[in-house]
């Protein structure tokens, strides 16, 4: 089990990286929207990025993390009625600024208290909801998409923090294991891509 | 083993209320973003074309291209002495139209059928002569894509095998359950495609939906601590409900009508993309499953038996419907 | 132990580099911009070598700076960054990468021990001075996001792979390899520095 979780992380980023965007469209066109939904997120880099944190850091938290399953998806379907009314700048900015803020927590190994988790996974999941809305072509079936995009979200986040969970060892609780520290880089990481996406952001 | 049920019921409940909405759109997808296109030869090299059947968009707005060699004006076609040899694609398949059938009816030889979906979207016309190597590569991306997307937007089939998970539970149980249901469903496709059991579409879809109903009965006569005949011989009832979904499998692939030499082929791989499609949802269930016991996330206890309800439910709905079809056609 | 979750990785950055040369036409955007930003630290010798030696020396000096450094060089590489983002003049950057590689390259042959402050402010220096010289080109990448997620990757693994030469001082004669390594760093570091006070003069 030891080796699995590294391994599979990478062959579904590999696997990620090699689609795109225009991809989501063409499953779209062969298997109609709730497909073009649940796949939508996984071609977007920041979808992917935001969503793995958000779900290694309710992962390393242990128990906390699975009022997720139920929060992740939600979030994700309360801004799709709305759809592109923020603009794109501004989510790109607040997702810039998630990814920090989830990153430096990731890092710190702060002991996040659930309802704070909560939030943070939510305000994540309405920011990249909104993004995916803003995709939507009139012809796509809103409600299909929304379920798939709720399905993708309920899996990936399950999935990730689970994988977590296991990659971290619940019973080595010490912060400064080569394991914990891991996962404390991948939040630094993540954290210095939020800085550096959130400057740019401000910038043009 | 009270989390395993607790988180059976989870995953039932979230993918649920999603099944029932996927099937009206799958089957519209299927009943009417289908063309057939005929090309018959007159001369050596020159074809008139028809539609046979005409996609849902219009005939006009087909963006077909032939072989450069050859020129085009429907009905017309003018492929000269070469023949008609090379790739034939159709640029603007979509959501509205996903799979065109293009018959060749040559002055000599048999008549020959290629098939283009957006999974697979150039096909490449050969000569009279056998099927040479790429043929046949072609042939497999064809049916093997067609067999994926088949199942995965066969929302029945998908909530039958979730069904089936749920109360075999994982293990060998589990392996020889699905392997009991592939062997039933590909024993009845077979037989379907070649014409040796001829089975009316619209009541057996009723008794697909049936099937899954059962399912659901067996799921809660578990919970309330009898043991179903499911529990008891899970092979028996997968295999014998493998038969009825294989008919099933095999309405879709008559409509493309295909050539007898290649039926065979066909069918073995589109089983095969039946099966990896079937595969890759077992795998992400117990995936999910597997997450679920390790993030200890279960489901309130007072709404322990409402995914077995809702299973039934979904599935009696898609009865009624389909039984409704029935007698509408009748 | 250590060793096999960066060989894990290494074989995802092999795959990466081998599949996407047929895919980078296609698709400019996310891949093409991971794929320049992993390689932006990997083909400046000058980058790759300090980068290298960073992880050395943290592996040399021990607990905590070894896994202190992993988790906030990133971030302070991005303040860096963010600066360079916001064309924030830095001083003679060119010069300092190579005097970042001499320093960091001697202080692993000489097994330098500064007190950890002292350390962690000469690293953090250093590391505002890389992550200039990749924000500056932040901008200008088609998908900014892959191309700092790319690079980040690639300095993440780089440390990564420094700390694991670095294990290599739990034997004596580990230990004279790694100091053999950071002369080496440190002299291809003086050849930067020439070059880059040449240029300059």
């Amino acid at each position: 089990m030891k080796l699995k979780s590294p391994r599979a992380l990478m062959a579904t980023a590999m696997l990620l990286a090699g689609a795109n965007a225009a991809e989501a469209h063409i499953v779209a066109a062969r298997l109609g929207d709730f497909y073009m939904g649940a796949m939508h997120p996984l071609t977007d880099l920041q979808d992917v990025v935001l969503w793995t944190a958000t779900g290694m850091l309710a992962g390393t938290l242990g128990a906390k993390g699975r009022w997720l399953i139920l929060v992740f998806p939600l979030g994700l379907l309360v801004w799709l009625p709305f759809g592109s009314a923020l603009g794109a700048a501004s989510t790109q900015l607040a997702g810039a600024a998630m990814m920090l803020a989830i990153g430096m927590l990731l890092a710190a190994a702060a002991q996040v208290p659930t309802l704070l988790l909560c939030a943070l996974a939510f305000a994540v999941a309405m920011i990249r909801g909104a993004a995916n809305a803003a995709d939507l072509r009139p012809e796509t079936d809103r409600l299909l998409f929304a379920a798939g995009l709720a399905c993708v979200g309920y899996g990936a986040i399950t999935l990730t923090m689970a994988l977590t969970a296991v990659f971290k060892r619940p019973n080595s609780d010490s912060a400064t294991s080569w394991r914990a520290i891991a996962l404390r880089a991948l939040g630094g990481w993540v954290a210095a891509i939020g800085l550096m996406m959130a400057s740019l952001v401000l910038a043009s | 083993m009270r989390a395993i049920q607790y988180l059976r019921l989870a995953l039932l409940t979230l993918t649920l209320g999603l099944a029932a909405l996927i099937r009206p759109a799958a089957l519209s997808a299927h009943e009417a973003a289908m063309g057939v296109l005929e090309f018959r030869e007159v001369r050596p090299g020159a074809f008139v074309g028809r539609w046979s059947i005409e996609p849902s968009i219009g005939a006009a707005r087909v963006d077909l291209r032939v072989p450069s060699h050859c020129f085009l004006r429907l009905p017309e076609m003018n492929c000269g002495q070469q023949g008609l040899v090379g790739p034939i694609t159709i640029s603007n398949l979509g959501s509205n139209m996903s799979v065109v059938l293009i018959r060749l009816i040559p002055i000599e030889g048999e008549p020959r059928s290629y098939t283009i979906s957006t999974a697979n979207p150039v096909v490449t016309v050969l000569g009279t002569d056998a099927p040479t190597l790429e043929a046949w590569i072609e042939l497999a991306k064809t049916y093997v894509n067609y067999g994926i997307d088949h199942i995965l937007l066969g929302a029945d089939h998908l909530l039958f095998v979730l069904g089936l998970i749920w109360i075999v539970g994982g293990g060998w149980r589990l392996v020889k359950t699905i392997t009991a249901f592939t062997i039933g469903h590909s024993a009845s496709l077979a037989a379907a495609a070649f014409g040796l059991i001829g089975v009316p579409e619209r009541p057996l879809n009723a008794c697909i939906a049936l099937s899954i109903a059962f399912v659901g009965v067996e799921i809660v006569k578990q919970q309330r601590g009898e043991i179903g005949l499911t529990a008891r011989y899970p092979w028996v009832v997968a295999f014998t409900f493998g038969l009825v979904h294989g008919i099933g499998f095999a309405s879709a692939l008559a409509g493309l009508g295909l050539e007898r030499r290649l039926l065979p082929a066909a069918l073995l791989f589109f089983n095969i993309g039946v099966e990896i499609g079937q595969l890759a949802f077992v795998l992400l269930v117990l995936a999910l499953i597997w997450a679920h016991r390790r993030l200890d996330a279960f489901v309130p206890r007072w709404s322990e038996a409402l995914p077995a309800y809702l299973i039934g439910s979904v599935s009696m709905f898609w009865f009624f419907g389909r039984l409704a079809r029935m007698f509408a056609a009748i | 132990m250590s060793l096999r979750v960066p060989r894990a990785l290494t074989t995802a950055i092999v795959s990466f580099a081998l599949t996407q040369p047929a895919l980078a036409h296609e698709q400019a955007g996310v891949a093409g911009g991971l794929v320049s930003g992993l390689l932006h630290p990997i083909t400046g010798i000058d980058h790759l070598i300090a980068m290298v030696a960073v992880g050395i020396w943290g592996a040399q000096l021990g607990a905590p700076a070894i896994w202190i450094l992993p988790i906030t060089f990133p971030l302070v590489m991005a303040v860096g960054g963010v600066l360079g983002v916001l064309h924030v003049p830095l001083p003679m950057p060119e010069v300092m990468i190579a005097v970042s590689a001499v320093i960091l390259g001697g202080a692993v042959a000489a097994r330098l021990r500064p007190p950890f402050p002292a350390a962690a402010f000469i690293v953090a220096i250093f590391a505002i001075f890389h992550g200039h010289a990749h924000g500056a080109e932040l901008p200008r990448a088609v998908n900014a996001l892959a191309y700092g997620v790319g690079f980040v990757t690639a300095t993440g693994l780089l440390h990564l792979f420094g700390i694991t030469i670095g294990t290599l001082t739990r034997w004596p004669a580990g230990e004279r390899i790694i100091q053999g390594l950071g002369a080496g760093i440190a002299g291809i570091g003086c050849y930067f520095l020439a070059q880059g006070i040449g240029a300059f003069a």
